[in-house]
Protein backbone atom coordinates (compact mmCIF):
# COMPACT_ATOMS: atom_id res chain seq x y z
CA UNK A 1 0.00 0.00 0.00
CA UNK A 2 2.63 2.93 1.13
CA UNK A 3 5.00 1.60 -1.94
CA UNK A 4 1.97 2.01 -4.34
CA UNK A 5 1.36 5.90 -2.40
CA UNK A 6 4.73 6.45 -2.80
CA UNK A 7 5.03 5.40 -6.71
CA UNK A 8 1.55 7.64 -7.22
CA UNK A 9 2.82 10.68 -5.57
CA UNK A 10 6.29 10.82 -7.49
CA UNK A 11 4.48 9.93 -10.75
CA UNK A 12 2.32 12.92 -9.57
CA UNK A 13 5.25 15.11 -8.94
CA UNK A 14 6.89 13.22 -12.67
CA UNK A 15 4.01 14.70 -14.74
CA UNK A 16 3.89 18.37 -13.06
CA UNK A 17 7.33 18.74 -13.13
CA UNK A 18 6.95 17.63 -17.04
CA UNK A 19 4.07 20.63 -17.42
CA UNK A 20 6.39 22.91 -15.82
CA UNK A 21 8.98 22.08 -18.09
CA UNK A 22 6.73 22.60 -21.07
CA UNK A 23 5.08 25.64 -19.84
CA UNK A 24 8.84 27.13 -19.45
CA UNK A 25 9.54 25.82 -22.82
CA UNK A 26 6.61 27.91 -24.04
CA UNK A 27 7.91 30.94 -22.25
CA UNK A 28 11.55 30.48 -23.55
CA UNK A 29 10.18 30.21 -26.79
CA UNK A 30 7.99 33.43 -27.12
CA UNK A 31 10.53 35.35 -25.10
CA UNK A 32 13.28 34.60 -27.68
CA UNK A 33 10.90 34.04 -30.90
CA UNK A 34 9.00 36.94 -30.69
CA UNK A 35 11.05 39.65 -32.12
CA UNK A 36 11.02 37.33 -35.02
CA UNK A 37 7.44 36.37 -35.27
CA UNK A 38 6.76 40.03 -35.45
CA UNK A 39 9.40 41.08 -38.46
CA UNK A 40 7.93 41.57 -41.80
CA UNK A 41 10.59 39.97 -43.32
CA UNK A 42 10.86 36.74 -41.45
CA UNK A 43 7.19 36.64 -42.97
CA UNK A 44 7.95 37.04 -46.58
CA UNK A 45 10.74 34.91 -46.27
CA UNK A 46 8.25 32.51 -45.11
CA UNK A 47 7.06 32.54 -49.00
CA UNK A 48 9.62 33.45 -51.11
CA UNK A 49 12.67 31.64 -49.65
CA UNK A 50 13.99 28.54 -51.73
CA UNK A 51 12.29 25.77 -50.63
CA UNK A 52 15.71 23.28 -50.61
CA UNK A 53 17.40 25.90 -48.23
CA UNK A 54 14.34 26.02 -45.67
CA UNK A 55 15.26 22.47 -45.82
CA UNK A 56 18.27 22.98 -44.95
CA UNK A 57 18.04 25.10 -42.00
CA UNK A 58 14.90 22.92 -40.65
CA UNK A 59 17.15 19.71 -41.11
CA UNK A 60 20.21 21.45 -39.38
CA UNK A 61 17.97 22.62 -36.25
CA UNK A 62 17.57 19.08 -35.11
CA UNK A 63 21.43 17.99 -34.36
CA UNK A 64 22.18 22.11 -33.03
CA UNK A 65 18.91 21.14 -30.81
CA UNK A 66 20.56 17.64 -29.91
CA UNK A 67 23.60 19.59 -29.06
CA UNK A 68 22.20 21.87 -27.07
CA UNK A 69 20.25 19.45 -25.05
CA UNK A 70 23.49 17.77 -24.57
CA UNK A 71 24.86 20.43 -23.19
CA UNK A 72 22.53 22.35 -21.08
CA UNK A 73 19.61 19.63 -20.86
CA UNK A 74 17.20 20.65 -18.52
CA UNK A 75 16.96 17.70 -16.72
CA UNK A 76 20.90 17.70 -16.54
CA UNK A 77 20.75 15.03 -19.47
CA UNK A 78 23.75 13.42 -19.62
CA UNK A 79 22.47 10.32 -22.06
CA UNK A 80 22.17 11.34 -25.90
CA UNK A 81 18.53 9.23 -25.50
CA UNK A 82 17.80 12.01 -23.19
CA UNK A 83 19.57 14.66 -25.24
CA UNK A 84 17.21 13.68 -28.66
CA UNK A 85 14.09 13.17 -26.38
CA UNK A 86 14.65 16.38 -25.19
CA UNK A 87 15.34 18.13 -28.60
CA UNK A 88 12.37 16.72 -29.67
CA UNK A 89 10.27 18.47 -27.11
CA UNK A 90 11.97 21.30 -27.80
CA UNK A 91 10.90 21.15 -31.68
CA UNK A 92 7.51 19.99 -30.44
CA UNK A 93 6.92 23.28 -28.67
CA UNK A 94 8.23 25.71 -30.69
CA UNK A 95 6.15 24.35 -33.89
CA UNK A 96 2.65 24.88 -32.54
CA UNK A 97 3.94 28.45 -30.15
CA UNK A 98 5.11 29.91 -33.99
CA UNK A 99 1.32 28.63 -35.54
CA UNK A 100 -0.46 29.79 -32.77
CA UNK A 101 1.29 33.38 -32.71
CA UNK A 102 1.46 33.86 -35.95
CA UNK A 103 -2.50 33.17 -36.36
CA UNK A 104 -3.34 35.43 -33.18
CA UNK A 105 -1.17 38.31 -35.57
CA UNK A 106 -3.53 37.69 -38.35
CA UNK A 107 -0.77 36.59 -40.82
CA UNK A 108 -2.39 32.84 -41.41
CA UNK A 109 -5.27 32.88 -43.31
CA UNK A 110 -7.43 30.35 -45.56
CA UNK A 111 -7.33 32.50 -48.61
CA UNK A 112 -3.35 31.74 -48.18
CA UNK A 113 -1.62 28.50 -50.15
CA UNK A 114 -0.33 25.53 -48.17
CA UNK A 115 3.30 26.43 -48.95
CA UNK A 116 2.83 30.11 -47.67
CA UNK A 117 1.38 29.04 -44.50
CA UNK A 118 3.73 25.84 -43.76
CA UNK A 119 6.70 27.90 -45.20
CA UNK A 120 6.04 31.05 -42.45
CA UNK A 121 5.17 27.95 -39.88
CA UNK A 122 8.60 25.96 -40.40
CA UNK A 123 10.80 28.80 -40.57
CA UNK A 124 9.66 30.54 -37.34
CA UNK A 125 9.65 27.16 -35.96
CA UNK A 126 14.06 27.45 -36.06
CA UNK A 127 14.04 30.28 -33.31
CA UNK A 128 11.72 29.07 -31.35
CA UNK A 129 12.95 25.80 -30.88
CA UNK A 130 16.20 26.96 -29.94
CA UNK A 131 14.03 29.33 -27.46
CA UNK A 132 12.07 27.08 -26.29
CA UNK A 133 15.44 24.52 -25.37
CA UNK A 134 17.26 27.68 -23.80
CA UNK A 135 13.74 28.51 -21.94
CA UNK A 136 13.86 25.34 -20.55
CA UNK A 137 17.18 25.48 -19.25
CA UNK A 138 17.47 29.29 -18.15
CA UNK A 139 14.36 30.01 -16.97
CA UNK A 140 14.57 26.83 -14.91
CA UNK A 141 16.47 26.28 -11.79
CA UNK A 142 19.72 27.56 -11.04
CA UNK A 143 22.41 24.98 -12.25
CA UNK A 144 24.94 24.34 -9.01
CA UNK A 145 27.29 26.10 -10.29
CA UNK A 146 29.85 25.62 -7.24
CA UNK A 147 30.11 21.89 -8.84
CA UNK A 148 33.42 21.75 -10.38
CA UNK A 149 32.87 21.75 -13.85
CA UNK A 150 34.91 21.64 -16.99
CA UNK A 151 33.92 22.80 -20.50
CA UNK A 152 35.63 20.75 -23.76
CA UNK A 153 37.30 23.13 -26.29
CA UNK A 154 34.62 21.29 -29.05
CA UNK A 155 31.59 22.47 -26.92
CA UNK A 156 32.80 26.05 -25.91
CA UNK A 157 33.08 26.63 -29.88
CA UNK A 158 29.62 24.94 -30.32
CA UNK A 159 28.20 27.22 -27.89
CA UNK A 160 29.81 30.44 -29.43
CA UNK A 161 28.29 29.14 -32.94
CA UNK A 162 24.98 28.48 -31.01
CA UNK A 163 24.99 32.10 -29.57
CA UNK A 164 25.93 33.21 -32.95
CA UNK A 165 23.21 32.22 -34.83
CA UNK A 166 20.48 32.90 -32.35
CA UNK A 167 21.35 37.08 -32.91
CA UNK A 168 21.92 36.27 -36.50
CA UNK A 169 18.18 34.95 -37.14
CA UNK A 170 17.52 38.12 -35.48
CA UNK A 171 19.16 40.19 -37.38
CA UNK A 172 19.94 38.14 -40.94
CA UNK A 173 16.46 38.59 -42.24
CA UNK A 174 15.94 42.64 -42.13
CA UNK A 175 16.31 44.38 -45.21
CA UNK A 176 18.52 46.84 -42.73
CA UNK A 177 21.69 44.63 -43.11
CA UNK A 178 21.41 44.92 -46.82
CA UNK A 179 21.07 48.62 -46.29
CA UNK A 180 24.07 49.03 -44.21
CA UNK A 181 26.65 47.09 -46.22
CA UNK A 182 25.38 48.89 -49.32
CA UNK A 183 26.24 52.12 -47.09
CA UNK A 184 29.44 50.90 -45.84
CA UNK A 185 32.83 51.26 -47.19
CA UNK A 186 35.18 48.72 -47.02
CA UNK A 187 37.39 50.78 -44.34
CA UNK A 188 33.96 50.79 -42.21
CA UNK A 189 33.61 47.11 -42.75
CA UNK A 190 37.40 46.86 -41.23
CA UNK A 191 36.95 48.82 -38.40
CA UNK A 192 33.69 46.71 -37.81
CA UNK A 193 35.73 44.05 -37.94
CA UNK A 194 38.08 45.11 -35.30
CA UNK A 195 35.72 46.05 -33.06
CA UNK A 196 33.84 42.82 -33.02
CA UNK A 197 36.87 41.14 -31.98
CA UNK A 198 38.07 43.56 -29.66
CA UNK A 199 34.33 43.59 -27.87
CA UNK A 200 34.50 39.41 -27.91
CA UNK A 201 37.45 39.04 -25.81
CA UNK A 202 36.74 42.11 -24.10
CA UNK A 203 33.04 40.82 -22.59
CA UNK A 204 34.76 37.85 -22.02
CA UNK A 205 37.89 38.45 -20.18
CA UNK A 206 38.28 42.20 -19.36
CA UNK A 207 34.86 42.57 -18.25
CA UNK A 208 33.50 40.92 -14.66
CA UNK A 209 30.48 39.52 -15.79
CA UNK A 210 29.14 36.72 -13.52
CA UNK A 211 30.34 33.87 -15.60
CA UNK A 212 33.03 35.46 -17.24
CA UNK A 213 36.91 33.96 -17.82
CA UNK A 214 39.72 34.85 -16.23
CA UNK A 215 43.28 33.52 -16.92
CA UNK A 216 45.86 32.26 -14.33
CA UNK A 217 48.10 35.24 -13.43
CA UNK A 218 51.35 33.57 -15.03
CA UNK A 219 49.11 33.40 -18.64
CA UNK A 220 49.77 36.15 -20.99
CA UNK A 221 46.71 37.73 -22.39
CA UNK A 222 47.35 36.63 -25.99
CA UNK A 223 47.24 32.94 -25.23
CA UNK A 224 43.13 32.97 -24.65
CA UNK A 225 43.56 35.61 -27.46
CA UNK A 226 44.45 33.05 -29.84
CA UNK A 227 42.57 30.19 -28.75
CA UNK A 228 39.24 31.27 -27.87
CA UNK A 229 38.84 34.99 -29.22
CA UNK A 230 39.93 34.53 -32.66
CA UNK A 231 38.60 30.63 -33.63
CA UNK A 232 35.34 32.27 -32.11
CA UNK A 233 35.22 34.91 -34.47
CA UNK A 234 35.75 32.73 -37.51
CA UNK A 235 32.49 30.44 -36.26
CA UNK A 236 30.45 33.90 -35.74
CA UNK A 237 31.54 35.02 -39.55
CA UNK A 238 30.99 31.26 -40.60
CA UNK A 239 27.40 31.00 -38.96
CA UNK A 240 27.08 34.67 -40.38
CA UNK A 241 28.08 33.70 -43.94
CA UNK A 242 25.47 30.44 -43.68
CA UNK A 243 22.60 33.11 -42.27
CA UNK A 244 22.83 35.42 -45.06
CA UNK A 245 23.47 32.59 -47.73
CA UNK A 246 19.98 30.59 -46.33
CA UNK A 247 17.97 34.17 -46.50
CA UNK A 248 19.33 34.96 -50.03
CA UNK A 249 20.75 38.03 -48.84
CA UNK A 250 23.91 37.01 -51.04
CA UNK A 251 22.45 37.15 -54.42
CA UNK A 252 24.37 37.43 -57.37
CA UNK A 253 26.87 40.58 -55.26
CA UNK A 254 30.58 40.64 -55.64
CA UNK A 255 33.13 38.95 -53.19
CA UNK A 256 33.70 41.99 -51.52
CA UNK A 257 30.18 43.01 -51.21
CA UNK A 258 29.36 40.01 -49.64
CA UNK A 259 32.74 39.97 -47.74
CA UNK A 260 31.15 43.56 -46.18
CA UNK A 261 27.38 42.27 -45.28
CA UNK A 262 29.38 39.38 -43.60
CA UNK A 263 31.22 40.84 -41.56
CA UNK A 264 28.45 43.58 -40.93
CA UNK A 265 26.12 40.38 -39.34
CA UNK A 266 29.38 39.27 -37.93
CA UNK A 267 29.12 41.87 -35.42
CA UNK A 268 25.83 40.98 -33.86
CA UNK A 269 26.98 37.44 -34.38
CA UNK A 270 30.34 38.06 -32.54
CA UNK A 271 28.06 39.02 -30.02
CA UNK A 272 25.96 36.69 -29.24
CA UNK A 273 28.76 34.29 -29.64
CA UNK A 274 30.62 36.39 -26.60
CA UNK A 275 27.02 36.24 -24.35
CA UNK A 276 26.88 32.04 -24.91
CA UNK A 277 30.16 31.69 -23.46
CA UNK A 278 29.11 34.00 -20.41
CA UNK A 279 25.62 32.27 -20.25
CA UNK A 280 25.44 29.26 -21.19
CA UNK B 1 39.33 23.64 -21.74
CA UNK B 2 37.83 25.67 -19.05
CA UNK B 3 37.13 24.92 -16.00
CA UNK B 4 33.85 26.38 -14.06
CA UNK B 5 34.65 27.15 -9.92
CA UNK B 6 31.91 29.52 -8.28
CA UNK B 7 30.83 30.80 -11.31
CA UNK B 8 34.27 31.97 -12.32
CA UNK B 9 35.95 29.92 -15.58
CA UNK B 10 39.55 29.59 -15.93
CA UNK B 11 41.26 29.07 -18.63
CA UNK B 12 43.67 26.25 -18.46
CA UNK B 13 46.95 26.70 -19.04
CA UNK B 14 48.04 23.71 -20.59
CA UNK B 15 46.09 23.80 -23.58
CA UNK B 16 45.58 20.39 -25.61
CA UNK B 17 47.41 21.32 -29.26
CA UNK B 18 44.47 21.30 -31.22
CA UNK B 19 43.50 24.02 -29.51
CA UNK B 20 46.57 25.91 -30.41
CA UNK B 21 46.10 24.48 -33.81
CA UNK B 22 42.78 25.91 -34.35
CA UNK B 23 43.63 29.19 -32.69
CA UNK B 24 46.93 29.75 -35.48
CA UNK B 25 44.43 28.60 -38.45
CA UNK B 26 41.77 31.12 -37.33
CA UNK B 27 44.07 33.52 -36.79
CA UNK B 28 45.99 32.92 -40.17
CA UNK B 29 42.15 33.83 -41.23
CA UNK B 30 41.19 36.56 -39.72
CA UNK B 31 44.99 38.13 -40.88
CA UNK B 32 43.74 37.16 -44.63
CA UNK B 33 40.11 38.73 -44.44
CA UNK B 34 41.89 42.31 -42.62
CA UNK B 35 44.66 41.93 -45.16
CA UNK B 36 42.25 41.90 -48.29
CA UNK B 37 39.70 44.28 -46.68
CA UNK B 38 43.01 46.36 -46.07
CA UNK B 39 44.06 46.22 -49.63
CA UNK B 40 40.62 46.61 -51.54
CA UNK B 41 40.41 49.68 -49.93
CA UNK B 42 43.31 51.16 -50.68
CA UNK B 43 43.72 49.83 -54.31
CA UNK B 44 39.69 49.95 -55.85
CA UNK B 45 39.14 53.29 -56.55
CA UNK B 46 36.07 55.26 -55.89
CA UNK B 47 33.71 54.98 -59.02
CA UNK B 48 29.89 56.20 -59.71
CA UNK B 49 27.30 53.77 -60.36
CA UNK B 50 27.94 52.56 -64.17
CA UNK B 51 25.02 50.01 -65.17
CA UNK B 52 23.54 48.38 -68.60
CA UNK B 53 21.30 45.85 -69.27
CA UNK B 54 21.22 43.05 -70.75
CA UNK B 55 17.83 41.67 -72.48
CA UNK B 56 17.38 37.74 -70.97
CA UNK B 57 14.86 36.54 -73.45
CA UNK B 58 11.16 37.66 -74.62
CA UNK B 59 8.51 35.25 -73.91
CA UNK B 60 4.86 35.26 -74.27
CA UNK B 61 2.59 35.61 -71.11
CA UNK B 62 -1.10 35.83 -70.23
CA UNK B 63 -2.04 39.53 -71.77
CA UNK B 64 1.25 40.73 -73.50
CA UNK B 65 4.90 39.91 -73.10
CA UNK B 66 7.25 39.35 -71.19
CA UNK B 67 10.91 41.16 -71.70
CA UNK B 68 13.45 39.47 -68.98
CA UNK B 69 17.03 41.10 -68.63
CA UNK B 70 19.79 41.44 -66.18
CA UNK B 71 21.36 45.25 -64.84
CA UNK B 72 24.61 45.14 -63.82
CA UNK B 73 26.63 47.85 -61.96
CA UNK B 74 30.00 48.10 -62.72
CA UNK B 75 30.89 50.95 -60.60
CA UNK B 76 32.13 50.18 -56.92
CA UNK B 77 29.31 52.25 -55.54
CA UNK B 78 25.91 50.96 -55.00
CA UNK B 79 22.62 52.46 -56.90
CA UNK B 80 19.25 52.15 -55.24
CA UNK B 81 16.22 53.66 -56.42
CA UNK B 82 16.77 52.49 -60.08
CA UNK B 83 14.22 53.23 -62.46
CA UNK B 84 14.47 51.18 -65.61
CA UNK B 85 12.44 52.27 -69.09
CA UNK B 86 11.43 50.25 -71.44
CA UNK B 87 10.49 51.21 -74.96
CA UNK B 88 9.08 50.09 -78.16
CA UNK B 89 9.48 52.15 -81.07
CA UNK B 90 7.63 51.52 -84.25
CA UNK B 91 8.17 54.01 -87.44
CA UNK B 92 10.03 56.68 -85.03
CA UNK B 93 7.27 56.67 -83.10
CA UNK B 94 7.21 55.38 -79.52
CA UNK B 95 4.13 52.94 -79.44
CA UNK B 96 4.21 51.61 -75.73
CA UNK B 97 6.64 52.51 -72.52
CA UNK B 98 6.26 50.78 -69.23
CA UNK B 99 8.88 51.21 -66.12
CA UNK B 100 9.91 49.00 -63.31
CA UNK B 101 12.14 49.96 -60.36
CA UNK B 102 14.94 48.01 -58.55
CA UNK B 103 15.13 49.06 -54.98
CA UNK B 104 19.21 48.67 -55.23
CA UNK B 105 22.05 47.69 -57.67
CA UNK B 106 24.91 46.77 -55.59
CA UNK B 107 28.29 47.58 -56.79
CA UNK B 108 30.30 45.52 -58.55
CA UNK B 109 26.88 42.97 -58.86
CA UNK B 110 24.38 42.11 -61.02
CA UNK B 111 20.38 41.48 -60.59
CA UNK B 112 17.11 40.41 -62.54
CA UNK B 113 13.88 42.06 -63.86
CA UNK B 114 11.38 41.68 -66.08
CA UNK B 115 9.14 44.30 -68.19
CA UNK B 116 5.75 43.77 -69.56
CA UNK B 117 4.72 45.24 -72.94
CA UNK B 118 1.73 44.60 -74.53
CA UNK B 119 2.68 44.86 -78.01
CA UNK B 120 5.07 42.19 -79.21
CA UNK B 121 8.50 43.68 -78.92
CA UNK B 122 9.89 41.55 -81.87
CA UNK B 123 7.35 43.82 -84.57
CA UNK B 124 9.08 46.72 -83.10
CA UNK B 125 12.38 48.37 -82.05
CA UNK B 126 12.87 48.09 -78.52
CA UNK B 127 15.07 50.05 -76.41
CA UNK B 128 15.95 49.54 -72.42
CA UNK B 129 17.79 51.98 -70.69
CA UNK B 130 18.19 53.31 -67.04
CA UNK B 131 16.83 56.50 -66.29
CA UNK B 132 18.40 57.64 -62.84
CA UNK B 133 18.92 56.59 -59.75
CA UNK B 134 19.69 57.71 -55.55
CA UNK B 135 22.29 57.21 -53.33
CA UNK B 136 21.40 54.18 -51.06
Amino acid sequence: MTDDAASAESDQSEFSRFITGLARGVAGALFFALPMLMTMEMWYLGFYMARERLLLLVILNIPLLVLLAHRIGFEKTVSWRDAVRDAIVAYGIGIPTSAIVLAALGLLRGDMSASELIGKIALQSVPASIGAMLGRSQLGDEDDDTERKSTPYHSELFLMGTGALFLSLNIAPTDEMIVLSYKMTIWHALVISLISIALMHGLVYAVSFMGGHELSPETPWWHAFVRFTLPGYVVALTVSMLTLWIFERLGDSSAIEIMVSVIVLGFPAALGAAGARLIL
Amino acid sequence: MTKSENGRRRERQDAHWIEWLTGIVSALLVAALLGWLGWEALMRPTTPPDLSIHVVSTQPSSGGYRVAFDISNAGTTTAAAVTVIGRLIKDGQVIEESPVVFDYVAAQSKTQGAIFFRNDPAASEMVMRPAGYTSP
